[in-house]
């Protein structure tokens, strides 16, 4: 059964570039059609959404996806074709949007829980448990111009998800809480879908659009570029993505050039992308001036594909002669977590003596990241590790991009492959 | 288009939208509801002093037939009037202010003003209960003072309709809140308010006749004021205003607003 049927919708919104706000203007304006833009913000759209399913909306901004969401939700009107809704809908489309500052919290749940179509009884029913999912505590009595962001983002959600919905429409909020709150949502998102509330999503978080969403569908510029199973639709969009940013970023973006003055902030350089960021110490006797990603055929990278080879080039100069340098790299996931560091030290590399300007280079054949963004720490430091010449953390930004169509979350491919054995079937 | 059955639907909501604008009204305010009882004090007492005393108006004899006061055969007009200009004003913030939420959720549009004419509605009702109290001071309560109730709901409706449409029309052309601050002191005075109908020239008494709210005002002093009956005259034009205004104003309200919220 579906719960949500979209029919060749169409919606055309006029762009009034000059638009007549006062009514002298209105009388005395002679060509009243000049100024008047016509925009059509979705083009012949339709789908079908499963009643207990869940469904996700995806492209870039502008795409026409809030405006979709707005039709289903009965604020606006189709320009064409019809939208037909089976249930109650509660809408989340701007979270703790109704809410009173000067009211307490308590009076802006009642407040908004009413707005979403419950009755007294029942938002006496469920009061408690909308606080405690909130977790605001004993500021439920207060106004909620206190609040922080936070606690006011999660009442609000709070609110929506408690308001026994049978078709959720969810508009990109989410990804205003913390991590813990986001799990919760996600948790809570998937136990209302288990009891066949149907759940309506925009979102630009593939990973959610993958693992969580049964179907999908994909706009630019309001026009369906494809619906279907959400992985598929996720991957298409991916690649676009991908694609755009690689027609984009024909200058490298990470390599670096470090001023003469070492003690000196690196200064931005334009013509070399960006310059460090993060902390930066050292002595100084040997200088990191350059870190360079390379492609295999020497071409400086801007956004590395997963599964390529990568090559961190470390250009170096040294005032005096310095006995076996080590030198070193690390990499973060943007997110925090370190992912990987080594050094000429560990791997039992002898430098030798170095004076002079020179370089190193680190190579990997496969570069094992998922896709994303990860930050380079470099570090230049004596024979033992225990002094340090020049060290930049979290430095540089290498963006990995996805390449192929197979999909794995997480920060690496441990490059496993799955073996099936045959399954034995007990007879009795 | 919202139908009443719709609207009626979303009760509760109106109910508490209108729940929340009366608590955030006084929130913070060391008087509170108190407010809402001074502001009408005031203005009768201005009124009082300026046309009864400094311009010696005098009211005739009321119902009881001794007690002859200006000031209560006033706060009769002023209840009218503060219904009808407290709606309009009302509608007009109403609409602009629950724009936002209305581009957030679906809800019918009718409903945020339907529950800004209830808190004025309110607000009517704590002056009549007033109004009574003071006329039960001077003796001079009768039944007819019932009839007060079916004047002022003829007159929410009234003037709901008219709200209707320029709290819709300020959101297309901001002029609508300049003309309606020009437009009702001019309605103010073309309402025989603070002064008697009978004491205008009588070319221009027919002119006031064809203002409603002249009905709706003496309505209400013929039936609180002077313990009497309104004409038939006045019923009519009573009913048939409230009914033409509610009905055209519900009807371009339903069919314009969801196109103007989407413009907001």
């Amino acid at each position: 059964m579906s719960a949500i049927r979209v029919e060749g919708v169409s919606k055309k919104f006029r762009l009034q570039t000059d638009k007549a706000h006062s009514v002298k203007e209105l009388v005395t304006r002679r060509d009243r059609s000049a100024g008047v833009d016509e925009f059509w913000a979705l083009r012949d759209v339709s789908l079908e959404i499963e009643q207990g399913s869940m469904y996700a909306l995806v492209g870039h901004n502008g795409c026409g996806k809030s405006t979709l969401l707005r039709c289903i939700a009965g604020i606006y009107r189709p320009t064409e074709g019809h939208v037909e809704v089976a249930g109650r809908i509660s809408t989340l489309l701007e979270l703790g949007a109704g809410f009173h500052p000067d009211l307490t919290g308590r009076e802006n749940v009642y407040m908004n829980a009413t707005i979403l179509g419950m009755n007294r009884k029942q938002i006496d029913r469920s009061f408690d448990d909308i606080v405690d999912f909130a977790g605001v505590g004993e500021f439920i009595d207060s106004p909620v111009k206190i609040y922080s962001t936070g606690m006011f983002v999660r009442l609000g959600f709070s609110v929506a998800v408690h308001v026994q919905p049978e078709i959720l429409i969810i508009d990109e909020v989410i990804a205003v809480g913390d991590e813990e709150f986001q799990r919760k949502c996600f948790d809570h998102l998937y136990t209302l879908r288990k009891q066949g509330v149907t759940v309506v999503v925009v979102t630009h978080g593939m990973a959610t659009v993958q693992t969580m969403c049964d179907r999908a569908i994909w706009l630019d510029h309001g026009v369906v570029q494809l619906e279907g199973d959400a992985p598929k639709v996720a991957q298409a969009y991916l690649r676009s993505v991908n694609q755009a940013e690689a027609e984009h970023s024909t200058q490298p973006i990470t390599p670096v050039s470090i001023d003469e003055g070492v003690d000196a902030e690196p200064e931005p350089e334009p013509d070399t992308g960006i310059a460090a960021e993060g902390e930066h110490w050292g002595s100084g006797e040997l200088r990191i001036t350059a870190v360079v990603f390379l492609a295999a055929d020497d071409s400086p990278l801007g956004v590395m594909p997963g599964g390529g080879q990568l090559r961190v080039r470390i250009d170096y100069e040294s005032s005096e002669p310095i006995d076996n340098p080590t030198f070193g790299l690390a990499m973060h996931h943007e997110g925090g977590v370190h992912v990987t560091g080594t050094n000429t030290r560990l791997s039992n590399i002898r430098t030798g003596v170095v004076e002079g300007a020179g370089s190193v280079e680190y190579v990997t054949e496969h570069l094992p990241l998922l896709p994303g963004t990860y930050l380079v720490s470099v570090a230049a430091e004596d024979q033992f590790s225990q002094h340090t010449y020049d060290r930049y953390d979290l430095g540089w930004r290498l963006r990995v991009r996805q390449d192929s169509d197979k999909v794995m979350h997480g920060l690496v491919d441990i490059g496993g492959d799955w073996v099936l054995t045959p399954h034995r079937t007990i007879v009795e | 288009m919202s139908t009443p059955a719709e609207v009626w639907s979303y009760r509760t909501l109106i109910l508490n939208l209108a729940q929340r604008d009366l608590k955030a009204r006084y929130k913070k305010s060391f008087l509170g509801w108190l407010w809402s009882l001074i502001n009408p004090a005031t203005t009768l007492a201005i009124y009082t002093v300026v046309f009864g005393v400094f311009l010696g108006a005098v009211a005739p004899v009321a119902g009881n037939g001794t007690t002859r006061s200006f000031a209560l055969y006033l706060f009769c007009a002023l209840v009218c009037w503060n219904f009808f200009s407290g709606t309009i004003n009302t509608s007009i913030a109403q609409f602009a202010s629950s724009g936002p939420l209305l581009t957030r959720t679906y809800f019918p549009p009718e409903c945020p003003m339907l529950s800004g004419m209830a808190t004025v509605a309110l607000q009517a009702g704590l002056e009549l209960g007033i109004l009574i109290a003071f006329i039960v001071i001077i003796s001079n309560l009768a039944w007819t003072a019932l009839l007060a109730v079916p004047i002022l709901l003829l007159l929410g409706c009234f003037s709901f309709g008219i709200g209707l449409i320029l709290g819709l029309g300020n959101i297309r052309y901001r002029d609508v809140n300049y003309l309606v601050g020009i437009g009702l002191q001019v309605w103010f005075y073309a309402t025989p308010i603070v002064y008697q109908l009978e004491i205008v020239p009588e070319g221009y008494q027919k002119i006031l006749q064809l203002n409603p709210l002249t009905h709706f005002v003496y309505g209400m002093r013929q039936t609180v004021y002077s313990q009497s009956l309104p004409t038939l005259g006045n019923w009519s034009m009573m009913i048939g205003s409230a009914a033409v205004s509610l009905v055209v104003g519900w009807w371009i309200f339903s069919k314009f607003a969801p196109r103007v919220i989407e413009e907001l």
